[in-house]
């Protein structure tokens, strides 16, 4: 595996016991999270994204299970570990932060409790005086103060709940930190500053990052790469700059149309048609033929490969791939907003 | 790769917004399709429901299983489990070729049969009774043959039999077990057929016998058409007045649906059976007393899960718009509430009868709450202290059969509860 | 001193106390809230005290003639029903009625010696309570641990294992389990004793302060009562205890089950908390509170089968006193132990209510 690449995602696919059926919620998907980078991952609600945030860590309940794929974290395949050897990974290299932190906290344990235990639980040998220590600097630079260690999680705010979930994210330096909807649940000032945190944080730590959400505008502050998920498989990935300013296919065209801009002067706000596929019965061919104004033919076929269109930069989409009864002279120019 | 052991399928990828598309699936499906989902509890529902189907059957026709009346002495009084049952037997000359008393009749003008007892036996007894039985049947017949033994008291079995091997008598009449102690000394001689005349059949007794002789097996099988009677009684009296009393507290509120829980709360939160004890004392005992008694400890379980719904379908969106179009309060009872609340009435039925049964076995086991005279578990196992020294079996099967009875209810309401609504729990 | 007023004082002190210490130190709104369910408690004992009126008053079955007897003379009738104030008009008799539930004046038995039922009582409340508490903790211990070990491994062999433990238990009849448990240890191994409270000879040694037996025991000193009591202490116990764990086991399976599913559990492991501190630790702790409530909802239960737990087991408690009292038909005492069981019945639900909103941090006022 390349040096700078800390977690490679081959060929995972995950998939869920339902009353109607197996159901794939993430379909062979492969994709690298670079050291140091801070990767978004945007998709709509029911595309599979948290699953793959918790497949990372083989977090996943019963009756969710990975099926297929390979999970390479730091030169380790993470599937091939008994499952007995997670913990230990969990919350030491690898962290979470999860979306409503009021419910993420036990509400029966003081914020220090949270702390110590992480600690203890993974450095058994540190005295609970060390612990107590390590865990006031900690949120000190998190920017809580130390007096309020031993309040529990129903006496904080939204935000500060949200600071002490990444600080028991950083409690033991993890390499990776796995943000699942991190400020979903905050109002817009709190969601700067927690977002602008995150970013200070990565720097001083040299964290890497896979922020999971289906905000765009999120995701333009602060990730250096971006993938956008569709329908359990990936529909694009580049790097932000790329992605925003030259989307390749027409879901992340649509998405990008859809945040509410000041400039333009529209009447109406722009609405993708259509509803999100249902995973139970995927739609034949390319998933999102069904509500892509770009549709042509063999798109209600086949499925396109996910492939580079231009470097770095790929797409899953026909309209940028060879198929029968098309020339490459017909590639169209897609227009941006 | 694990294999596949699609478990509670409650967990969905999130926000997935085709979940109506799953919730679709209907009750008897739902319970066919349980069975790869919910596993054990699938077994519960089936295991219990063929037990109950089972017990219903035997409730109904109860005559169909049992041997004997339970009502009745039919054998001696504390046998064992099949234990055999001591019987007068007819012994004989082995040269001789009589198989029972029958053979011993004779022409009218030919010497009566000489037939030994031992003094102070109630073979004597049984010998007669038996032999005028016989008569009777044989006297009308074409050979005309006449069976009028003359009965030979000896004071001791030894002599009794040493009768008959001297030639002195024809045969005699022991007890089986008295005939088996001696009978390596009378080798000449062997048994015949038993003489059924006694006040008990040779028939087995599977379970045995209670105290006054009656087969415990029978009042087993009787006794289940009380329990479940008491159980369905109950449960339906309980359900009849308690639903309504809930749609109408739900539905309505208010004050009178304060009151009305307050109440229902404060008979929920007292036992039960000290308050049926109460009620029996005073009614006194009889059947319809203690299904009244036991009515009244369940109507607040049903008032409580009725009214819970009701109150959480009345703040449904739909059941607003109804009312926005003008439906009457009874067409929205009818058409919104009432699907839904029949689902959970009918899961916690089932549990209702186990707890009833077991409630009104309590009460029997007190004393208080049947007549004495019937043929019920309880009673049964009230009796069975007395004697819990020297027969066992008195206790142990009515209590057994309580259990199975109990248990094949619960078992059925507990699988129901899980797969349905597992929200259900709070009874 | 009277033992009910010894065991009224052993666990009202305390309670009082604890009572007084959270007020003080509680926020205003704790305060409101546990003044406001006291308070609620006596529409409860009022409406029980009422039914159990009801039901003996108003209800078919003349108790002087049943007292007295086919014997009773027409004098002695009028006699007794001026005494007990029968009557009276129904209100007045009421109103008599629900002062005697506050002061706990009874009143005599009706039969057989006068006695004073506050007198019997005395003795016969200690005995049940000494039945009652030990059945309670070993039920809790049994539950407690086997439903969270039956959620930990759901859908394993053990879960399935504790499971049908739960129904089968449920199912059995308590008065059967005691025979049982009577036959086989009593009778067939004869290793413990089947009925009383301890052995009459050695009893006779036993100095009574509070009538909890193993108690003045201990008191006193004398180690072979402390034995005796013990030993037949074991039987009954276990009856009951098992009878009611069950119950238990149930309710902690399901709410550990629920607990196990929340966000905070995910985020446990997903720090990489040990899975068996994640259950017997976070989960455990929090499934307990709701638990909690469910325990005094379980009294009802407990009193039940207290009731034909020392039926069975010749126990003498307030239990075997209700059966005896029914049978004589003295209805005045029959009054009085149900009007207990109610005041007994609301003053626990009352404590469990306040201790659940001190134990739960998240309870706001």
């Amino acid at each position: 595996m390349p040096e700078d690449i800390l977690y490679s995602i081959r060929n995972l696919t995950v998939e869920y016991g339902t009353r109607a059926g197996p159901v794939r919620a993430v379909d062979n998907l492969s994709l690298d999270i670079r050291r140091g980078e801070i990767l978004g991952l945007v998709g709509e609600s029911g595309c599979g994204k948290s699953t793959i945030g918790k497949a990372l860590m083989r977090l996943h309940e019963v009756p969710a299970r990975i099926t297929a794929g390979e999970l390479w974290f730091d030169g380790r395949n993470l599937m091939e570990l008994p499952a007995g050897k997670m913990p230990e990974i969990r919350g030491a290299e690898i962290g979470m932060v999860f979306q409503d932190p009021m419910t993420s906290l036990d509400p029966v344990e003081s914020i220090l409790d949270h702390l110590t235990e992480t600690v203890l639980t993974h450095e058994p040998k540190t005295s609970g005086a060390a612990a107590k220590k390590r865990a006031e600097e900690l949120v000190e630079r998190l920017g809580i103060r130390r007096e309020r260690l031993k309040e529990y999680p129903h006496q904080m705010s939204g935000g500060m709940r949200q600071r002490v979930m990444i600080s028991l994210a950083l409690a033991l330096r993890a390499k990776l930190v796995i943000a699942d909807e991190p400020t979903t649940s905050l109002d817009v000032i709190v969601e700067a500053k927690i977002l602008d945190l995150l970013k200070e944080l990565q720097k001083e730590f040299n964290l890497t990052i896979l922020l999971i959400t289906h905000n765009i505008g999120v995701v333009a502050e602060v990730a250096d790469r971006v993938a956008v998920m569709y329908a359990a498989r990936l529909a694009e990935v580049g790097t932000a700059e790329e992605v925003f300013a030259n989307p390749k296919h027409p879901y992340t065209q649509g998405l990008l149309k859809s945040v509410p801009n000041i400039e333009l002067n529209s009447a109406e706000l722009y609405k993708m048609g259509g509803q999100p596929p249902s995973l139970l019965h995927p739609p034949k061919g390319c998933r999102f033929h069904p509500r892509c104004p770009l549709v042509m033919d063999i798109c209600s076929k086949e499925e396109p490969e996910f492939e580079p269109v231009i470097g770095d930069h790929l797409a899953s989409c026909w309209l940028y791939q060879e198929h029968e009864g098309r020339g490459s002279s017909e590639r169209h120019e897609v227009h941006n907003a | 790769m694990p294999k596949n052991p699609v478990e509670t399928p409650e967990i969905l990828p999130e926000g997935a917004s085709w979940e109506v598309e799953l919730n679709r699936v209907g009750f008897v499906r739902r319970l066919l399709m349980a069975r790869r989902w919910y596993g054990a509890d699938w077994w519960f529902v089936a295991i219990g429901g063929v037990a109950v189907v089972a017990f219903i059957i035997v409730a109904l026709f109860p005559g169909l299983f049992a041997p004997y009346s339970p009502f009745v002495q039919v054998g001696p009084p504390f046998l064992a489990p099949e234990a055999h049952v001591d019987m007068p037997v007819l012994i004989v000359p082995k040269k001789s070729s009589v198989k029972s008393l029958q053979d011993l009749a004779v022409p009218p003008d030919a010497n009566r049969p000489q037939i030994s007892v031992v003094e102070g036996y109630p073979t004597a007894g049984a010998l007669n009774t038996e032999s005028q039985k016989i008569d009777e049947q044989i006297k009308d017949e074409p050979r005309g043959l006449r069976l009028r033994p003359v009965i030979d008291r000896y004071p001791s079995l030894q002599e009794t039999l040493h009768a008959v091997v001297d030639g002195q008598d024809n045969a005699s009449v022991v007890q089986e077990s008295q005939f088996k102690s001696v009978a390596a000394s009378f080798p000449s001689l062997r048994e015949a057929a038993p003489i059924q005349g006694g006040a008990f059949s040779a028939g087995g007794f599977i379970l045995g016998t209670n105290d006054i002789g009656q087969d415990v097996l029978s009042r087993l099988l009787w006794g289940t058409r009380i329990a479940l009677t008491i159980g369905f009684s109950s449960s339906i009296v309980s359900l009849l007045v308690g639903v309504p009393l809930g749609l109408l507290a739900g539905f309505g509120g208010g004050l009178f649906d304060r009151l009305l829980s307050l109440l229902m709360d404060s008979l929920y939160a007292f036992p039960g059976l000290i308050l049926a004890i109460a009620i029996t004392a005073v009614l006194g005992p009889s059947m319809l007393n203690i299904i009244v008694a036991i009515s009244v400890l369940y109507v607040p379980t049903y008032y409580r899960i009725v009214r819970g719904q009701t109150l959480s379908v009345k703040e449904e969106v739909y059941v607003e718009a109804a009312r926005s179009i003008g439906a009457r309060r009874l067409e929205i009872l009818s058409q919104y509430v009432f699907p839904n609340v029949i689902q959970s009435v009918a899961i916690i039925f089932s549990v209702n009868v186990a707890d009833a049964i077991l409630t009104g076995a309590g009460l029997s086991f007190l004393g208080l709450g049947l007549p004495p005279t019937m043929a019920d578990w309880g009673i049964d196992l009230a009796r069975g202290q007395t004697f819990i020294q020297t027969a066992w079996w008195m206790i142990t099967f009515p209590g057994l059969a309580i259990l199975m009875v109990v248990l094949a209810f619960t078992l059925m309401g507990e699988g129901l509860m899980e797969i349905y609504n597992p929200k259900l729990r709070e009874r | 001193m009277s033992p009910i007023a010894i065991i009224a004082l052993l666990i009202g002190v305390p309670s009082l106390l604890g009572l007084a210490i959270v007020f003080l130190r509680g926020s205003p709104g704790l305060r409101r809230y546990i003044l406001t369910r006291i308070v609620l408690t006596l529409p409860m004992v009022f409406i029980l005290g009422t039914m159990v009126f009801i039901v003996l008053r108003v209800m078919p079955g003349d108790p002087v003639t049943s007292a007295l007897g086919p014997k009773g003379t027409p004098q002695q009738i009028q006699d007794m029903r001026a005494a007990l104030g029968l009557n009276d008009p129904l209100i007045v008799q009421y109103g008599r009625f629900l002062w005697s539930m506050v002061t706990l004046r009874f009143g005599n038995s009706l039969i057989g010696g006068h006695r004073p039922i506050i007198a019997e009582m005395s003795e016969r409340f200690p005995a049940t309570l000494e039945l009652i508490v030990p059945s309670s903790i070993l039920a809790l211990l049994i539950g407690i641990f086997g439903g969270a070990l039956a959620a930990a491994n759901r859908k394993h062999a053990t879960d399935f294992g504790m499971r049908i433990y739960a129904v089968v238990i449920y199912s059995l009849p308590v008065f059967w389990l005691g025979l049982i448990l009577q036959l086989f240890f009593g009778i067939v191994l004869k290793w413990l004793p089947i009925s009383g409270r301890i052995d009459p000879i050695i009893g006779t040694t036993l100095k009574t302060v509070t009538n909890i037996y193993s108690l003045d025991a201990l008191i006193s000193g004398n180690w072979p009562a402390f034995f005796s009591v013990l030993q037949h202490l074991v039987l009954p116990t276990l009856t009951l205890g098992l009878i009611l764990s069950g119950v238990f086991v149930r309710m902690t399976r399901i709410n550990v089950i629920e607990t196990l599913h929340t966000d905070y559990i995910a985020a446990a492991r997903a720090r990489g908390i040990r899975e068996r501190a994640v259950v017997y630790g976070h989960a455990l702790k929090n499934a307990m509170i709701p638990v909690i409530t469910l325990i005094g909802l379980q009294v009802a239960i407990l009193l039940a089968g207290a009731v034909l737990t020392e039926t069975v087991f010749s126990w003498p408690g307030m239990g075997s006193y209700l059966v005896e009292r029914i049978s004589a038909r003295d209805y005045t005492a029959v009054q009085s132990v149900i009007t207990v069981f109610a005041l007994l019945v609301a003053l626990i639900s009352l404590a469990v209510d306040v201790i659940y909103s001190i134990v739960d941090p998240r309870v706001k006022y």
